[in-house]
């Protein structure tokens, strides 16, 4: 073998090998990666996360956006009966409303989600079924 | 009518398929040429059936008819009939259409072209190409099929109307753009495993298929730009790269590509890296298909999800069998794929090609790795484990730098091996100059953040050398006693090939100008009355008023704001609006809102203004201003880019190439 084939293959896999070991280290305080959680896995973790990702439904009439700082905003995401509160404060997404499917994320605290991330999914208008199709 | 025209174009075209492989193996046998001349003609039918096919469809969404559900679910009376167009594209079924489409175009083009150049390749490109639109035609015709008509229950007064957000000329033009680019790479795949298979991996050969990389990259380069352009300017998270799933899977293929077309030029001028070089073609397709198989299956949450169907399996299975085929003929054909040159020196052209090849092939791992990284963990111990934009900019960001350098480098270095004296006289003056723009950019802006400092060096190193190519180049023209506006054009054209590169390289550098910006973004989000102002990154932000307005397809609240500078001079007046789509609508749930930007924009930086929300009760509009120093450059460098990679390979009229 050439000896800048081996050199080459060898910094590949070098960085590999590192990129691979950066996504995989044990460290709550690791900023490169963050765990999924489902609202059920969550509700019941009495402790505290430092970071996490939660996917669900916006819960119906539990929007509660702060008179005086409209920026201020807390509400409910569920999935099936299990629902988590979510506090967030900043510009909301334009699709954010009952029953929108958004992603936050966040730290976990005493069954509180403190958003710092928070994502609307596009709208069922216009994907999918007819539902929306004004019909006579 | 017109939609039963096109359903049939459909069926027949996938029966023409079916036929095609009869055809083939009757070939294979009996080795008879009409076989595989009728097979011929049947691809081409089967092109000319999806065109027809197609042009149906946009038939249907011109006259709205409201009978087929896709029609129904992407358009509607009040939509443009521009959009109407666009809408083409817009979903799962017709996307699916426009793709076949679109590869009909590229293989009438291959068969007339490419092929009758090299008959050789005949038979297995036929045989991909049935098995690759076989497999299309099959999701056309009974998966998702866009001339299905609405249940027999319902009649639909109007259609859904397209997304507001896609509403939008970057929109109408970034997905065929990109889907040019994607498709494209059908070709290179058919062309890299033909040529293997039929061992005629020769000149022509390689200069065939480097002509394709060339077109097929323009696009994708092209698609990708404008669809950051788009993310830019409508979406209103104030950035054109998000790291968002969907975005990588256009990305992987460029990175292998671009090293392809650098490891290619290896081949052509030494002979060497025919294995590697096979690999690269071929990879980027199957890039292509896996990037597919992300945005359609849904398994990794992203903004651009298509839903309604799952096609994920399909395009896994799709995905699983060329994956097989590459690796059987690959194995099989080794032998054939010996190099006829070894390479001299870590300081020659070749290392230099070589680097990059490395470099972009570690991005494309990494974005590889990153994308599918919430699947391999869960598949690993059921954690589902996102990886975030720092991810990406911590491992890509020091690794482009180095190619950033690497495109400066490359020039300096000549084919076989550089003497050391040529490399310490070719170096010093991109050094000196690198050297001089990190002091000054340190004096202005402090030595503190490494990065940006770093690309400002290698900006200048790579303009530095790249000039001095072109400087070269122009002594040598000049000395024919030419006048200096003819001994330019004459420099520029006579090696088109190389001086393009070099245009695209520039326009990879400009980008990098952009880059260094995101360094040095700031925001703030506020809420004002008519009448209030707010001081901001130096400039006073002074809302004068908000007014409503009812229009065509939606109502907007207009808000009216003065930009003042130091000075105390009016810099500018900003004018984003909130808007509500279909707010006829008595059910709220189904109005929907959305914030038009508004953007003052220089090269030095962008104030980019957001008006997310009113509150009608206490007058007062909620805004984000964002000031993003230096975007316009990778606007610039995307167009240099795309025209640099056109001035490459556009057919010139002295020395017709005519190989495509």
């Amino acid at each position: 073998m050439n000896k800048i084939y081996t050199s080459l293959i060898l910094v590949f896999t070098l960085i590999v090998v590192w990129t691979i070991y950066l996504t995989n280290v044990e460290n709550d305080t690791n900023s490169l990666t963050v765990r999924y959680y489902t609202i059920e896995e969550l509700s019941t973790k009495e402790a505290s996360i430092t970071k996490v990702k939660v996917g669900g439904l916006i819960k119906p009439d539990s929007i509660i956006i702060n008179d005086i700082d409209q920026l201020e905003v807390s509400f409910y995401v569920y999935q099936g009966s299990d629902s988590l509160k979510v506090y967030y404060y900043g510009i909301r997404p334009d699709l954010f409303k009952d029953n929108a499917e958004v992603v936050v994320a966040g730290a976990f605290d005493d069954n509180l989600i403190i958003a710092t991330e928070l994502q609307t999914k596009c709208a069922s208008r216009y994907e999918g079924d007819l539902k929306n199709i004004e019909k006579i | 009518m017109i939609s039963q025209i096109g359903s049939l174009a459909l069926s027949i075209s996938g029966g023409l398929i079916l036929s095609n492989f009869f055809f083939l193996f009757y070939y294979a046998i009996k080795k008879d040429k009409t076989f595989l001349n009728v097979s011929e003609r049947g691809l081409i039918a089967v092109c000319f059936c999806v065109i027809l096919a197609t042009l149906c469809l946009l038939n249907e969404l011109l006259i709205s008819n409201f009978n087929l559900q896709y029609v129904s679910q992407y358009t509607s009376y009040e939509t443009p009939l521009f959009f109407k167009v666009t809408a083409l594209w817009a979903g799962q079924a017709g996307s699916l259409l426009f793709w076949t489409f679109i590869m009909s175009i590229y293989s009438l083009i291959y068969i007339h072209i490419t092929l009758k150049k090299m008959p050789t390749l005949k038979y297995s490109s036929y045989i991909m190409l049935s098995f690759i639109f076989g497999f299309f035609l099959l999701l056309s015709n009974f998966i998702a099929n866009p001339f299905q008509p609405v249940s027999s229950d319902i009649i639909v007064q109007n259609g859904n109307g397209l997304n507001p957000l896609l509403q939008n000329v970057t929109m109408a033009i970034h997905p065929p753009t990109l889907y040019l680019g994607f498709i494209g790479t059908t070709i290179l795949f058919v062309m890299a495993l033909s040529g293997l298979i039929s061992k005629s991996l020769n000149f022509e050969w390689i200069q065939s298929i480097r002509r394709w990389s060339l077109i097929v990259w323009t696009f994708l380069s092209g698609g990708i730009i404008l669809g950051g352009y788009w993310a830019y300017n409508e979406l209103g998270w104030g950035g054109y790269w998000a790291w968002d799933p969907v975005e990588n899977s256009s990305l992987m293929p460029w990175l292998i590509l671009t090293a392809f077309i650098h490891s290619s030029m290896i081949q052509e001028k030494r002979g060497m890296l025919k294995s590697w070089n096979i690999l690269l073609a071929a990879s980027t397709f199957l890039l292509v298909i896996l990037g597919t198989f992300i945005t359609r299956s849904g398994i990794v949450s992203s903004v651009h999800s298509f839903t309604a169907e799952n096609l994920g399996p399909l395009f896994l299975a799709f995905l699983s069998s060329l994956i097989l085929f590459t690796g059987y003929w690959f194995v099989k054909r080794f032998d054939t794929l010996k190099s006829d040159n070894k390479i001299d020196s870590f300081t020659s052209r070749e290392g230099g090609f070589l680097y990059n090849n490395l470099i972009l092939l570690l991005m494309c791992f990494i974005v590889l790795w990153g994308t599918l990284f919430p699947i391999l963990s869960e598949a690993w111990n059921g954690e589902k484990i996102y990886v975030g934009a720092t991810y990406f900019n911590q491992l890509n960001v020091p690794i482009g730098l180095v190619l950033l350098f690497l495109m400066g480098i490359g020039p300096l270095l000549s084919w076989k091996t550089t003497s050391r004296s040529t490399l310490l006289s070719n170096f010093k003056i991109p050094m000196l100059m690198s050297f001089f723009s990190g002091v000054i950019y340190s004096i202005f802006f402090g030595p503190f953040q490494l990065y940006p400092l770093v690309t400002c060096m290698g900006i200048a190193f790579t303009i530095t050398s790249i000039m001095n190519e072109f400087r070269k180049s122009y002594k040598k023209s000049k000395s024919d006693n030419k006048s200096i506006p003819t001994a330019i054009v004459s420099m520029l054209f006579n090696n088109r090939h190389k001086n393009g590169g070099y245009i695209v390289h520039i326009g990879i550098t400009l980008l990098f100008v952009g880059f260094i910006g995101r360094a040095f973004e700031v925001e703030k989000e506020f809420n004002l009355s008519p009448g209030e102002e707010i001081y901001f990154a130096s400039y006073i932000f002074k809302l004068n008023s908000i007014k409503s307005e009812a229009r065509d397809n939606h109502y907007a609240f207009i808000s009216d704001m003065d930009v003042i500078d130091e000075r105390n001079n009016l810099l500018t007046n900003l004018r984003p609006e909130k808007r509500i789509y279909f707010y006829w609508n008595p059910d709220p749930e189904k109005r929907q809102p959305h914030s038009e930007l508004d953007i003052y924009s220089t090269m030095r930086k962008d104030i980019y203004s957001i008006f997310s929300a009113y509150d009608a009760e206490k007058n007062q509009g909620y805004f984000k201003i964002m000031i993003n120093p230096l975007v316009n450059w990778v606007w610039v460098g995307g167009i240099m880019m795309v025209l640099g990679s056109l001035f490459a390979f556009w057919p010139s009229k002295r020395r017709s190439y005519g190989v495509v």
